[in-house]
């Protein structure tokens, strides 16, 4: 593992029973970068990010963030933040009462975190709707909390699912341009969407996952060099469309 | 195509029996993948289709032979056929009032069949579900009938004269119950007044029956072992079941056949109420009245001192805002109901069992509200709380402190002063100190219990689907917390009265040890279990 790796794999697998939902992944993603996870459904996104964020643990391999093993949880929860596919939110509280709680959680004075965390509310657009209850919310701005909580206490790294589903065009870009904030910021972002064009646009690598294994990996432009497209240029879906049809055993 | 004059059609049937059918082998294959479900399902299948009956069988065998001897018990019969009604009436109303889901095909049924065949199945489903109970319950007492008779002639007509009894109280119980659901929803009220409403109602009921059994009891008639008259509702149905026996000698009159006609008439009146009541509820954008409060509140100085007592104000907080956070706590109201009877019978028994029954009732329900199912209740917030904190303890003990303010409120500000009155200023101090003690030992008594047997999966009580905490925990704390909360009293008591100090000091000392080392074991263990949990294990 090279010492400026914020995630590292190595050999990562997860079974349930008889089933591989992860098997032997191996990867390194560096400080200060966004990272596009990329994979069809059932390819092991979720577990994986689920296996590196320390709420499942691996059954082969062993995986670090920010330094830290991933079963690690004392040491983890510091240095992460998450953003789950389904927002983790209570239903009865505000947006604001929200991200007191997760404040409250991590045992850090809400005081500290209030500039950082309203400032990003503000950037959102969800400053006039911060107090009202999040059983009122629509779906995108219950997305725009769950992000806000995610990074509010300034993580090292930072894990995102599907981070623009439910967002207007408008508040999509705005969270794209808040990703790569971070990211210059030096936290690294681990981004897993279905939606290329957002990882093409602000992914500094990309990793392609299909059937529990990481089938290819690195910068977008090098996964779309290497294949070609039906006009010649090929794009990051070619390069998705590719990948994970090659990888079938019909698909060879 | 044939339509009947309520707009059923052939078509509507159809669709109606296809979604219920479909909707049951959900149901049960749903169950048969799920152990602890199944095993849940079939307990209370065999308590009320099972145990339940075996109580009153014989009874049963009782009337049975009276039927064969001639001598019809027509008080037995209008006690017998009241009870039918209110029994099968009660299920037919929870069933219309319960339909917070549509099952688990809903969206998909709601846009694919017209909303009369989405009523009618769920009437369906729901009718097939009541049965398995009662049919099981009828056949073992008809089958006590006929031993008590010697024959299949007697059962036979048993049959005759309950099945209007129990199709009528069926089908007019579900339209009461739907029609109260649309009221319901039409009048949008706060959810804190609809709790207030439902508890009034019950505790009402309990009281009403209290009132009519011991005003009544033991002046005529006879029915399992205990001399009761032909009460509620009585003669009318005594006048029906002479009816329905009169070929076993018993005498007929107009009043029987009134009765059976409006029996028989209310089974298609009730059917057609609740379908149109339930189509229209189906149809109907009533709003939410969930959106509409909406401020954010600062933690109040008390609970802003400690990111515990923080998140012990939003767990307040969120109950204030949606009581049905706390519908688990439904069998608590059990002796709050008692309280009440002795109450309305004799009030001056208030003083002596109020402060009593708040103090026992309040340290139960400081462990009872937040710890009894600490992670499950937050199971759709884990990911966000396992990867917070890497120890649960700020939200364990959060929940604790909330549980333990909001069972103070009855255990020490309300039942100290009364008992300051009732009894005296010393058992009113020492009572609320044990208060505070109890509490807190409660409520990590109840995260113990919670960590033993934790509910991550979501089901429906009191018309609240979320994932309450297992039965037997909420009783095993319910029923532990008035054995100890008693004891400490007791302590209380024998420490005024005057006894030799060592003795009660030794036994102040065993109790408190005993009580506190319970609950910080309860404690420590839900801190071990809940600190190693992982999604694997939901």
């Amino acid at each position: 593992m090279s010492d400026s790796a914020a995630i590292a794999a190595r050999s990562l697998s997860k079974r349930y029973g008889s089933t591989t939902a992860v098997d032997g992944l191996s990867f390194e993603v560096e400080s200060g970068v966004v990272y596009g996870f990329l994979g069809p459904n059932g390819a092991g996104k979720t577990t994986t990010m689920r296996m590196l964020t320390g709420l499942i643990e691996p059954t082969g391999g062993e995986a670090f963030v920010a330094g830290t093993h991933c079963t690690d949880r004392e040491r983890l929860v510091d240095r992460i933040g998450l953003l789950p596919e389904q927002p983790p939110l209570y239903e009865e509280l505000s947006g604001r009462e929200q991200l007191q709680f997760a404040a409250d959680l991590r045992e850090i004075p809400w005081s500290a975190v209030e500039d950082r965390a309203m400032g990003l509310v503000e950037d959102l657009g969800l400053a006039e709707d911060v107090d009202r209850r999040i059983d009122g919310y629509s779906k995108g701005m219950r997305q725009k909390v769950a992000f806000v909580q995610a990074v509010q206490h300034d993580p090292a790294v930072v894990f995102l699912d599907e981070p623009t589903s439910g967002l207007d065009p408008r508040a999509a870009r705005t969270l794209r341009e808040l990703i790569v904030d971070l990211a210059a910021g030096d936290t690294t972002v681990f981004l897993s969407t279905h939606i290329l064009p957002v990882v093409e646009e602000i992914a500094d690598r990309v990793g392609v996952l299909y059937d529990g294994r990481l089938v290819s990996q690195g910068s977008p432009e090098e996964l779309a060099g290497a294949v070609e497209g039906e006009d010649g240029e090929a794009d990051l879906e070619d390069a998705f469309l590719e990948l994970t049809d090659a990888a079938t055993p019909w698909g060879r | 195509m044939s339509r009947s004059p309520f707009g059923l059609d052939r078509s509507t049937v159809r669709d109606a029996v296809v979604v219920a059918g479909t909707e049951l082998r959900a149901q049960y294959r749903h169950l048969r993948n799920d152990l602890r479900q199944g095993l849940a399902t079939a307990f209370s299948l065999a308590m009320f289709g099972l145990f339940v009956p075996l109580f009153v069988l014989g009874s049963a065998v009782e009337f049975g032979s009276r039927l064969a001897a001639g001598s019809v018990p027509l008080g037995t019969a209008g006690v017998a056929s009241a009870a039918l009604l209110v029994v099968s009436g009660y299920v037919g109303a929870a069933g219309g009032f319960n339909q917070k889901r549509l099952g688990n095909v809903g969206p998909l049924v709601r846009t694919s069949v017209p909303p009369l065949a989405v009523s009618l199945s769920r009437l369906l489903d729901r009718l097939v579900q009541s049965l398995l109970v009662l049919v099981p319950a009828c056949l073992l007492l008809l089958a006590g009938v006929a031993v008590g008779a010697g024959g299949v002639f007697a059962p036979v007509l048993v049959v005759a004269w309950a099945l209007p009894v129990l199709a009528a109280g069926l089908f007019v119980g579900r339209a009461i119950g739907s029609l109260a659901r649309y009221l319901n929803e039409w009048l949008g009220l706060s959810l804190w007044l609809k709790a207030a409403l439902v508890l009034t109602l019950a505790v009402g009921s309990y009281v009403g029956v209290m009132l009519v059994l011991t005003n009544q009891f033991g002046t005529t008639g006879e029915f399992g072992g205990v001399a009761i008259p032909a009460f509620l509702p009585g003669r009318p149905l005594q006048a029906y079941g002479a009816l329905a026996f009169a070929p076993l000698g018993a005498a007929p009159g107009p009043v029987g056949a009134l009765v059976a006609v409006c029996l028989l008439a209310a089974v298609p009146l009730g059917l057609v109420t609740a379908l149109r009541v339930e189509t229209r509820i189906l149809l109907t954008d009533f709003g939410g009245e969930e959106n509409a409060a909406a401020v954010t509140r600062g933690v109040p100085r008390p609970f802003g001192a400690t990111p515990s007592l923080r998140v012990a104000w939003r767990y307040l907080l969120r109950t204030r805002r949606d009581p049905r956070m706390l519908a688990h706590l439904a069998p608590l109201l059990f002796g709050a109901f008692g309280l009440v009877a002795s109450a309305v019978q004799d009030p001056e028994s208030l003083l002596f069992s109020g402060p009593i029954t708040l103090f026992v009732g309040g340290v139960t329900l400081a462990g009872a509200a937040y710890c009894l199912n600490p992670l499950g209740d937050d199971r759709d917030q884990l990911p966000l709380l396992l990867t917070s904190t890497a120890s649960t303890a700020v939200l364990l003990r959060g929940r604790a402190l909330a549980g333990t303010a909001l069972g103070l409120v009855p255990a020490a500000v309300i039942a100290g002063p009364v008992s300051a009155v009732s009894f005296s200023p010393a058992f009113a101090l020492g009572q609320t100190l044990l208060a505070v003690v109890l509490s807190l030992a409660g409520s990590g008594t109840a995260l113990g219990l919670g960590a033993i047997a934790p509910k991550f999966e979501r089901r429906e009580a009191m018309g609240v689907e979320r994932p309450h905490p297992s039965n037997i925990a909420v009783f095993g704390l319910l029923f532990g917390g008035i054995g100890v909360g008693l004891a400490g009293l007791g302590l209380v008591w024998w420490t005024l009265s005057g006894a030799s100090l060592a003795i009660v000091g030794i036994a102040w000392v065993v109790y408190l040890l005993v009580v506190s080392a319970i609950g910080a074991a309860g404690y420590a263990y839900a801190l071990r279990t809940f600190d190693a949990l992982t999604l694997d294990d939901v």
